[in-house]
């Protein structure tokens, strides 16, 4: 495992000095701070519309920070020749995806860490309560965000970049859809369209922001359900990665 | 298994599949070689000839289509074989937000070495990168990467090193280095499977070599048997349509036809001389190719 710590902080550092992290966490800030300017119409629900809307705005930045750090790491990797010396010889190739998607992940986890800081400096800034739920709240959309980076590295090992980005923003739009509303896109197949719905994946176990934005409790229970599937959902998007990385031939 | 070759390769074929329904092409076909403990083996053929793609099946990149290869006795993916070589492949590349320190630290790290900064300077010093080993990687010519690359294949001090054209694009004095560093490791017992187009450098250092043509193993054997093994002539006539002297190397065996031709042709024959082989004649015979 020493290898696959190495090369997770190989990638760590790889990606924090990249632009790309810089530009999309500038984003998302300055998305939050947009948010935030938005008059409410009822004063007493300014609270509410900045932490829903807020973490709307972090959660969509846990997709842009996966598409955007990893969407281009195998293809660059292949393009430059980079992956050759390091797949001949030091590192075998689950130890390769597995350090790219730990590295990948802990700088995502940090990038959205700040988004959540940002939105407490809002809401300190309105003068408005932080809810004691923001930071698990922020958790769960971490835990989105592996899972949503798992996705983005099973798709890169056999898609270019361009088709990456749509392809994972539709299994995250998919995602979040409830059985009945995607029955509701094939009405004449219920019985499959059900079927295939229990597949896919339901990132919408990961939302709490209704909840904490009114004010409801959750329990601590659910956070834990919550994150162990969303890490078996991780796990099993990075062995169908490998799955496929295997069978490559790297010409 | 202490006996066993550190490189052995039987009946290695490999197809690629086309887009659509193109079929495949056949990249190579039924190679089998070996390299022994303490040579150092040239590996030549003309571009397309299948050289990188038996390399990268031998490390493992490319699945064989059928055939295998061993290493030592075990297959190219067991841990054990894989820290024992050393890899410099065909236009290395880098990231470029590292310096060659950081490189050097996190390679050792992850191969499990126990080096210090100051054992990677030698190291640096020794591939001719000294005073660049805190400049990014981003400012490095194609040749300093080379050297990057061959640091990075010694780190481990490999008991077999493959190179994949180690020494293209290189200057004559850059690789007169490359060649002495090759030397230096062989005679510390490290083999050698060196790929190469510059034919003078595999004619200086490896004694052996092996010859590929289109996917196929065409002439293997050692340089002393493959400059020879037959007895080649130059003939020197005048060209027809430019009326300068033309050169070619022809075998012993095809001489007298050769001649019969050019006369019957009507080309001035200006003299017959024996040549002396250099493994560039042997490889334009082998391949079918002529120096002119």
């Amino acid at each position: 495992m020493k290898a696959v710590f190495t090369f997770s902080l190989m990638t760590l550092r790889m990606l924090f000095r990249r632009r790309t992290l810089w530009g999309i966490l500038l984003i998302i800030l300055l998305a939050l701070a947009g948010i935030a300017s938005v008059p409410s119409f009822d004063v007493s629900n300014q609270g509410r519309f900045i932490l829903d809307f807020g973490l709307f705005g972090i959660e969509v930045g846990a997709l842009l920070l996966a598409l955007g750090l990893a969407a281009t790491l195998y293809p660059r990797d292949r393009e430059t020749r980079t992956l050759m010396p390091l797949i001949a010889v030091p590192l075998s190739r689950w130890q390769y995806l597995l350090g790219r998607f730990l590295g990948a992940a802990l700088i995502q986890a940090a990038a959205l860490l700040v988004t959540c800081l940002g939105l407490m400096l809002i809401l300190l800034f309105h003068k408005l309560p932080i809810p004691g739920d923001l930071l698990p709240a922020t958790l769960l959309i971490i835990v989105e965000g592996w899972f949503l980076l798992s996705t983005v590295f099973f798709f890169s090992f056999f898609t270019s970049p361009p088709l990456n980005w749509p392809l994972t923003t539709m299994l995250f739009i998919v995602s979040q859809m409830s059985v009945a509303e995607f029955v509701g896109l094939l009405p004449s197949a219920p019985g499959l369209m059900r079927a295939v719905r229990m597949i896919l994946p339901h990132a919408d176990v990961f939302h709490i922001k209704d909840p904490i934005a009114h004010g409801f409790a959750i329990e601590p229970v659910y956070f834990l359900v919550a994150i162990f599937y969303g890490l078996c959902y991780s796990a099993f998007m990075l062995s169908l990665a490998l799955a496929v990385f295997r069978g490559r031939d790297l010409k | 298994m202490a006996d066993a070759h550190p490189l052995q390769v039987k009946d290695l074929s490999k197809q690629f599949a086309r887009k659509r329904r193109l079929g495949s092409v056949q990249a190579i076909s039924s190679i089998s070689f070996d390299v022994r403990q303490g040579e150092i083996v040239g590996f030549i053929g003309h571009n397309g000839a299948g050289k990188t793609t038996t390399i990268k099946c031998v490390l493992g990149l490319l699945k064989p289509s059928e055939g295998g290869v061993s290493l030592w006795g075990s297959l190219p993916a067991a841990p054990v074989v894989r820290k024992r070589i050393g890899y410099i492949p065909e236009n290395p590349d880098y990231d470029d937000s590292f310096n060659p320190m950081e490189y050097l630290n996190m390679f050792a790290s992850m191969r499990g070495l126990s080096g210090l900064n100051s054992d990677w300077m030698k190291l640096l010093r020794r591939v001719g990168l000294a005073g660049w080993e805190s400049t990014g990687i981003r400012q490095f010519s194609k040749g300093m990467r080379q050297r990057m690359s061959l640091a990075i294949a010694l780190q481990s001090r490999p008991d077999l090193l493959i190179m994949d054209e180690p020494t293209g694009g290189l200057d004559p004095i850059a690789r007169k280095e490359f060649r002495e560093i090759i030397l230096e490791e062989n005679s510390r017992g490290a083999s050698v499977l060196l790929s190469s187009h510059i034919l003078s450098d595999v004619e200086t250092i490896c004694s052996r070599a092996i010859i590929l043509s289109r996917g196929r193993l065409i002439a293997e054997g050692s340089m002393d048997d493959l400059l020879g093994q037959e007895h080649l002539f130059r003939i020197t006539v005048i060209s027809r349509k430019t009326g300068k002297e033309v050169e070619e190397i022809i075998t012993e065996a095809d001489l007298q036809t050769r001649i019969d031709s050019m006369r019957q042709d009507n080309l001035t024959i200006v003299k017959i001389e024996r040549a002396l082989k250099s493994l560039e004649d042997v490889f334009m015979a082998a391949t079918g190719g002529s120096v002119k």
